[in-house]
C-alpha cells in the first residue's frame, strides 16, 4: 500500500502521460466511484456558490445578484463595529469551549461506561431511552426549563430544601447562569445521540483484543482505556476537529427559547444577532457578510485542529 | 471480475431503471398538471373575451354595474400564500368553503410558511415563484418589496379590465389610503375602519386594556389605580393579601412578553393609557420624552424598587404566560385583552368570580381618560394579486365578490338553512353552530371555518351577525366602547428596513430593547435618569433626526390622503 | 465464553457494575422524564393544562388532543410522504456517499487532494438559500418530491465519517482479494460494505431521522399541499411566532395557534415522533460486537 502511494505521488509530481494514462486505467473502478460525488459537489455546492458575491454587494431582492452595486467590505465593517460586537464575540466562543470541554467528552464516557453494561436487554434499553430527549423540539424543552428554572419551579423548590440556597434564584434572569445553562441543556438533550457513533465505533473493536486483555488480569477501566478508547480514538479525533471548526456556531433554537432581556449580556450570539439584525430584517447582504466571516474562520480553525491533531495523535482528518 | 461484478452491474442497472421510472413518473403528472392548466387556461381566455364583450356593454348602456363573478362559476383553483406560519384551514373541507366553492367555483390552495415566514416569502419574491394571491401584514417589508419589483397587479387594472363591480363594494377611502405614487392600488386589507367611521358606529372596540382579577380587586375595595400612588398601593396590598396563588407567588403585574425592541405595554400601549399625543406642535411627538411617560415608567421602576416586579415578566414567554393568566397568577395586567381570551374561558368555567376585568388603568396627572388605539384604516392583514395569477380575471372579481355584502355573508354565515337562518328577526347562526361557536371554537371553526377565512373580512359588515361575546369577555369588551380612537395617520411611519432611515430605525428599536429593562431595573431614580440620558443621547447618535425627518414627511403624505389638514 | 467472564468477576468489578448500574438508571431518568412530560401532558383535558402542574400523571385523562391531530386528514398524506422520503432518501444517501467514501479513502487515488479539499468547503462555504432555490427552479425539482431525495444523496461531513471506519479495516483483507483479481467494485460491495455495517447503520439513522425531521425543503421547496411531509405540518402546529405589530392591528375575535391548546402541540409533537423512534431498536442489532472478528476468521 505504502509503496503504492509513493509511487502515485510521483505521478503527480512528474507528469508523464503515458503513466498518467495506465493510472487512471488502473483506478478507473475508483473513479467510477468518486466522479459522480465530485459532479453532485459541483452542482449543489459550486454553482450557487455565486451567492457569497452579495457580502461585498447592496442586495435588494427585487433585483438580480449581479445588478446589486458594489460596497465592498462595508458590510463587514459594519459588524466589526458594532457595539455588539465584542460581547456577542464572547458569548458565542464562551458557550462553544463549553460546550467542548463537558459536551463533546461527556457522551464518550457515556458509551464506554454504557458498552461495560452487561445485561444487553437493559444496554438496549438505556441506550433507546436515552437518545428520546434529541427529538423533542427546543420549544417544548425550553418550555419545560424556563419552568423549572423559575423562582417558584422545582429546582429552585429542591436547592433551597436542600439549603444550598438560601432564597428562590430567578436563573435564566442573571446572565452568569446562562452558559451554563445552555451547555448543560444541550448535554442533556444530546447526550444519548452523540453517543451513538461512539457506540457504533466500539462495536467494531476486535473482541479478541478484550479476552487477552482479561487474561492478563486487566481491570475494567484498564481495558477502556488501553484497549477501547485507542480503538475509538481515529473516530475521536474526527469529530473532534469538526467540532472545533464549529467554534463560532451555536445552537440557534435553544438560545432563541431561553434568552430575555435580563440574560442577554450573555446570551447574545453571534447566530441571533444576524438573526435579528439580518434575516428579520431582510438585510442579505449583511447576513451573508456575517456568514461568510464566520465560514472562513470555521475553515482554518479545522486546519488548525486539524494540524494540531495529527502532531499530537498521528491522526487526521484527510 | 466475474459473477459477483456481473450481478453488480445487474444491481446498478435495476438502480438506475428504478430513479428514471421515478423521474418519469413525477415528471408525467407535471405534464397532465400543466395539460390540464393549458385546457382550463384555453376555456378561459373565451370566457375572458366574452367578459370583457359583456363589460364593455354594461359600460355603454351606463346601468348598474353586475356582480363580475357571476359571469363566470367554472372551476378554477387559487393558489393561496398566507403569511403567518400559525394559519391552518382545509379548504374544501368545512361548510362554508364548500359552500363558497360551489356558488364562485373557486378553489383554494393555501400556502402557509413554517418557522421563520420571511424566509420563505423573500425566497418567492426573489425568485419570481409567487402564487396567485399573497396575503400578509401591511407591515411587513414585503408588500413595498412587491410592489416596487412590480410582482403584482394594480386593483385599479385589473378592476378596469374584468371588473367594475370592484369599485361598487370596495371602499374609496380604503383605496385613497393604499394609493401608491403612481395613483394605484395595489392591496385590500381586510377589518380596515376608516377614521369617519368611528362617528358612524358607537361599538367600535379597542384591544387594549388594564385588567385586575375581579375576586381580589374587590376584596380590595376597588382600589382607584389611576394615580401612580393609587397604582403602587393597590400592588402592594394584593401582594401582601393574596401572596399566593394556588400556592405559587403572586404576580403583582403582569405585561406583554419583552421582546428585543421592548415592551408593547411599556410603549404605545401605556402612553395611550396616559392619553400623551402622537404630534405637538406640528412636529411627531415621541412619547417617550413625554414627562407623563417619564413619571409613570418611573413609577414601574418603585415598583420593582418595592418588589412589585416578578423576575418572571422578564422571562416567560407567551406559552408561561398563558398558563399562568390561567391559573389567575396575576393580580392587574395591562395586557391586550383578545389574547387571552382561551384563559379567561378556564378561569371563568372554574369560577366566574376570579376572572379578569378591565379597570382605569394609568392616567395622566390631569386623570384624563385613555384614548386608545382602534381599528385604524390599514386594517389588519393585506391582500395582493400577483403577476403570476394565471387567471387574474378571476382573481379580481373573487375579491370583489368577498369584499360585497353578499360575500361578506357567506363568508361569515355559509349557506342559509344549512349553518345559519332568520331567527328573531336577525341574521344568525343556528342554535347548534351558535353553540358549538361558544363552547368549543376548535371544532366550529373545522366544520364551520368561518374564522380563519378573514382575509378580505369587513368588521363593519360583520357586527351585524357576530354573535354576543360570551359573558366571560363581555365585560372587556364594553369597557373600551367610546375609548377608541384611530390613530390611522400614524400608521406607516417605519421607513424600509434596508433604507438608511430603516437601519436607523432598527437600531433605535434595538436599543430601545436593551434600555427599558435597565429603566426598570435602576436601583434609583437618579440611576435612571442616567441611564434614561444614556438612551437619548445614543439615540441621537445612531440618527434620530434623520429618522423623524422621513417620518414626518410620510405623515404629511398620510394626512393628504386621508384629507386631514 | 460470557458466562465464565462474568463468574471470575472480582469484588472491584462487582461494585464497578452496580455503581454503572445505578448511573445508567439516574441517566435514563433524566432521559424520559422530558418525553414523559410531554406524554402526560398530551394525554390531559387541553382547559386543565393550562393551570399546568402536571408533572407525573394526567389530571384529567384525556384523548381529545389526539382526536383533534387525527381529525385533520392531512395528517395521514404527510405521513406517507415522510416515509417514503425517509426510506428512499436514506438508502440513496448511505450508498452513494459510503461509495464516494470508499472512493476517496484510497490515498493513492490521483487527484485526491483536489478531491478532498473541495469537499471540505462545502462544509463551511454555501451560496444561501436564493441561488439554491434558483438552481433547483432551473433542474425542475421544485415541487417534485425528487427534491427531498437529490439534494440529500450526498454529504461531506458523513463521508469523513466512513473514512474513519474505513480506515480501521485491515488493509490485509482489500490486497488478498485483489490478489485474487477482484476489482474495486466488488471488493466495495463485497468485503467493505459487509464489514462497515455499524458505520452503515450509524449513518443510516443520521441520515433517516434527518430526512423525518426536515421541515425546511417542505416549507421552501414545495407549494403542493399533497408532497408536505410531516414536520412541516408539525412546525406550523407549534408555532408561536406573533409579533407585536400583528397583535396591535389584529381585529378582535380573530384566533392565532396562541390559543391552540398546548396540548394538541404536545400530542402532534408525540405522533410525530413516535415512528421514528420505534426505528432504533432495529437498527441497534447491527451494533453488535465481534462483527469484524467473525469475519477475518472467516
Amino acid at each position: 500500500m505504502r509503496m503504492q502511494s509513493t509511487a502515485s505521488n510521483n505521478v503527480i509530481i512528474s507528469p508523464n502521460s503515458k503513466q498518467f494514462f495506465r493510472r487512471l486505467k488502473e483506478q478507473k473502478y475508483l473513479y467510477m466511484m468518486v466522479i459522480p460525488g465530485v459532479i453532485w459537489m459541483i452542482i449543489f455546492n459550486y454553482i450557487p456558490m455565486y451567492g457569497i458575491i452579495i457580502a461585498f454587494k447592496d442586495y435588494n431582492i427585487i433585483s438580480s445578484f449581479f445588478e446589486a452595486p458594489w460596497v465592498g467590505f462595508k458590510h463587514f465593517l459594519d459588524f466589526f463595529r458594532d457595539d455588539w460586537f465584542p460581547i456577542i464575540m464572547k458569548n458565542t466562543v464562551g458557550i462553544s469551549l463549553l460546550k467542548l470541554i463537558f459536551g463533546f467528552p461527556l457522551p464518550i464516557i457515556f458509551a464506554l461506561f454504557l458498552n461495560e453494561i452487561q445485561n444487553s436487554t437493559f444496554k438496549r434499553t438505556v441506550q433507546t431511552i436515552s437518545y428520546l430527549p434529541h427529538f423533542l423540539s427546543w420549544v417544548v424543552l425550553g418550555g419545560i426549563l424556563i419552568t423549572w428554572l423559575s423562582e417558584s419551579g422545582m429546582i429552585n423548590e429542591l436547592l433551597v430544601n436542600m439549603g444550598i440556597l438560601d432564597k428562590p434564584v430567578a436563573f435564566l434572569g442573571e446572565p452568569k447562569y446562562f452558559w451554563w445553562i445552555a451547555t448543560i441543556s444541550d448535554i442533556w438533550k444530546g447526550l444519548g445521540w452523540n453517543s451513538i457513533i461512539y457506540l457504533a465505533a466500539i462495536s467494531g473493536v476486535d473482541v479478541e483484543l478484550y479476552e487477552s486483555a482479561i487474561v492478563d488480569g486487566a481491570g475494567r477501566f484498564r481495558r477502556m482505556w488501553s484497549i477501547t478508547l485507542p480503538s475509538i480514538s481515529g473516530t475521536i479525533a474526527i469529530l473532534f476537529i469538526l467540532a472545533v471548526s464549529g467554534l463560532l456556531n451555536s445552537n440557534f433554537d435553544q438560545i432563541l427559547v431561553l434568552r430575555n432581556p435580563l440574560n442577554a449580556p450573555s446570551s447574545e450570539v453571534i447566530d441571533i444577532f444576524v438573526y435579528r439584525m439580518g434575516i428579520q430584517s431582510a438585510r442579505f447582504s449583511y447576513a451573508t457578510a456575517v456568514g461568510l466571516f464566520k465560514s472562513v474562520i470555521a475553515l482554518m480553525l479545522l486546519l488548525l485542529a486539524n494540524w494540531v491533531t495529527r502532531k499530537l495523535t498521528g491522526k487526521s482528518l484527510f | 471480475m466475474g459473477k459477483g461484478y456481473l450481478r453488480l452491474v445487474a444491481y446498478l442497472l435495476a438502480i438506475l431503471l428504478s430513479a428514471l421510472l421515478f423521474v418519469g413518473c413525477t415528471s408525467d403528472k407535471k405534464e397532465n398538471d400543466s395539460e390540464e392548466q393549458v385546457s382550463s387556461e384555453n376555456g378561459n381566455n373565451v370566457e375572458q373575451e366574452q367578459a370583457s364583450g359583456d363589460s364593455e356593454k354594461s359600460e355603454n348602456s351606463e346601468e348598474t354595474v353586475e356582480p363580475g363573478w357571476k359571469k363566470d362559476t367554472s372551476p378554477v383553483t387559487f393558489d393561496w400564500y398566507v403569511h403567518f406560519s400559525w394559519y391552518n384551514y382545509n379548504w374544501g373541507e368545512t361548510l362554508i368553503s364548500k359552500y363558497v366553492q360551489e356558488k364562485t367555483g373557486v378553489s383554494i390552495n393555501f400556502i402557509v410558511p413554517a418557522g421563520n415566514e420571511n424566509e420563505k416569502l423573500n425566497t418567492m419574491i426573489a425568485s419570481n415563484t409567487l402564487p396567485d394571491f399573497v396575503t400578509l401584514g401591511w407591515w411587513e417589508d414585503g408588500v413595498r418589496k412587491m410592489i416596487d419589483g412590480g410582482l403584482v397587479y394594480s386593483l385599479n387594472e385589473l378592476a378596469d379590465k374584468y371588473d367594475p363591480y370592484f369599485y361598487e363594494v370596495a371602499s374609496p377611502q380604503v383605496l385613497k389610503w393604499y394609493e401608491q405614487d403612481d395613483g394605484k392600488t395595489y392591496g385590500y386589507p381586510n377589518f380596515a375602519v376608516a377614521p369617519e367611521d368611528y362617528e358612524k358606529y358607537e361599538k367600535i372596540p379597542s384591544n387594549q386594556t388594564f385588567v385586575v382579577r375581579k375576586d381580589m380587586y374587590e376584596a380590595l375595595g376597588k382600589p382607584d389605580m389611576r394615580t401612580p400612588e393609587g397604582f403602587l398601593a393597590a400592588l402592594k396590598a394584593a401582594k401582601e393579601k393574596f401572596p399566593e396563588v394556588n400556592g405559587q407567588p403572586l404576580i403583582p403585574i403582569g405585561l406583554h412578553e419583552f421582546t428585543d425592541t421592548g415592551n408593547y405595554s411599556l410603549e404605545s400601549y401605556l402612553a395611550n393609557f396616559l392619553a400623551i399625543p402622537r404630534e405637538k406642535d406640528g412636529k411627531l411627538y415621541d412619547f417617550r420624552e413625554d414627562p407623563e411617560y417619564i413619571r409613570w415608567l418611573k413609577t414601574f421602576r418603585k415598583a420593582n424598587e418595592m418588589g412589585l416586579l416578578s423576575p418572571d415578566i422578564f422571562i416567560d414567554k407567551r406559552a408561561q404566560m398563558e398558563e399562568k393568566i390561567a391559573q389567575g397568577r396575576y393580580f392587574a395586567m395591562l395586557y391586550q385583552r383578545t389574547d387571552f381570551v382561551a384563559a379567561q374561558q378556564a378561569l371563568y368555567e372554574r369560577d366566574p368570580n376570579s376572572i379578569y376585568i378591565a379597570v382605569d388603568g394609568p392616567a395622566n396627572s390631569n386623570l384624563d381618560p385613555p384614548k386608545l388605539a382602534g381599528p385604524g384604516i390599514s386594517g389588519w392583514t393585506l391582500t395582493m394579486i400577483t403577476k403570476n395569477c394565471k387567471h387574474p380575471d378571476r382573481a379580481i372579481r373573487f375579491v370583489s365578490y368577498w369584499l360585497s355584502e353578499e360575500g361578506q355573508r357567506d363568508m361569515y354565515l355559509g349557506r342559509q338553512g344549512e349553518t345559519w337562518d332568520i331567527i328573531d328577526g336577525k341574521e344568525q347562526y343556528l342554535p347548534k353552530y351558535a353553540e358549538m361557536a361558544q363552547n368549543n371554537r376548535e371544532q366550529f371553526d373545522k366544520i364551520v371555518g368561518q374564522d380563519p377565512l378573514w382575509m378580505l373580512g369587513n368588521s363593519l359588515i360583520q357586527m351585524r351577525w357576530a354573535p354576543e361575546p360570551g359573558p366571560a369577555v363581555r365585560q372587556l369588551e364594553e369597557w373600551t366602547y367610546g375609548k377608541a380612537v384611530s390613530y390611522a395617520i400614524y400608521d406607516n411611519l417605519i421607513p424600509p428596513s434596508d433604507s438608511e432611515e430603516g437601519i436607523i430605525h432598527s437600531k433605535i428599536a434595538d436599543l430601545w430593547g436593551q434600555t427599558l429593562p435597565k429603566l426598570l431595573l435602576a436601583k434609583s431614580d437618579e440611576e435612571f435618569d442616567q441611564i434614561y440620558q444614556d438612551f437619548l443621547k445614543k439615540r441621537a447618535e445612531a440618527g434620530y433626526e434623520k429618522l423623524l425627518a422621513w417620518q414626518m414627511q410620510k405623515l404629511e403624505e398620510n394626512k393628504k390622503k386621508l384629507g386631514i389638514k | 465464553m460470557r458466562r465464565k467472564f462474568l463468574a471470575r468477576r472480582t469484588k472491584g468489578e462487582v461494585v464497578f457494575d452496580i455503581v454503572n448500574t445505578i448511573i445508567m438508571i439516574v441517566i435514563c431518568f433524566m432521559m424520559l422524564y422530558p418525553v414523559w412530560y410531554t406524554l402526560v401532558n398530551s394525554l390531559n383535558d387541553g382547559t386543565d393544562a393550562m393551570l399546568g402542574g402536571i408533572y407525573w400523571w394526567p389530571r384529567v385523562f384525556s384523548l381529545d388532543s389526539y382526536k383533534a391531530v387525527f381529525a385533520d386528514s392531512k395528517i395521514f398524506r404527510a405521513f406517507g410522504v415522510s416515509f417514503f422520503r425517509t426510506i428512499i432518501g436514506t438508502t440513496v444517501h448511505v450508498f452513494f456517499t459510503s461509495m464516494v467514501a470508499y472512493g476517496l479513502s484510497k490515498k493513492y487515488l490521483m487527484g485526491r487532494k483536489y478531491f478532498m479539499a473541495m469537499g471540505t468547503i462545502t462544509l463551511f462555504f454555501s451560496g444561501g438559500l436564493i441561488p439554491t432555490f434558483l438552481l433547483y427552479r432551473s433542474l425542475g425539482l421544485l415541487d417534485r418530491f425528487a427534491v427531498y431525495i437529490i439534494p440529500a444523496m450526498f454529504n461531506f461531513y458523513n463521508l469523513l465519517i466512513f473514512q474513519a471506519f474505513f480506515r480501521e479495516i485491515p488493509d490485509a483483507l482489500e490486497e488478498s482479494a485483489k490478489i485474487d483479481g477482484a476489482n474495486d467494485f466488488y471488493i466495495f460491495f463485497k468485503i467493505i460494505i459487509p464489514l462497515s455495517k455499524p458505520v452503515l447503520a450509524t449513518i443510516a439513522l443520521f441520515t433517516g431521522v434527518y430526512h423525518w425531521n426536515d421541515y425546511f425543503a417542505g416549507v421552501i421547496f414545495i407549494n403542493n399541499p399533497d408532497l408536505q411531509p410531516i414536520q412541516t405540518f408539525l412546525y406550523r402546529v407549534i408555532a408561536e411566532t406573533t409579533s407585536v405589530q400583528m397583535l396591535q392591528n389584529m381585529p378582535a375575535g380573530i384566533r392565532t395557534t396562541s390559543v391552540t391548546s398546548q396540548t394538541i402541540r404536545l400530542a402532534t409533537m408525540i405522533v410525530t415522533t413516535v415512528p421514528v423512534v420505534c426505528v432504533y431498536p432495529f437498527l441497534q442489532k447491527y451494533f453488535v460486537k465481534g462483527m469484524l472478528l467473525g469475519s477475518i476468521k472467516g
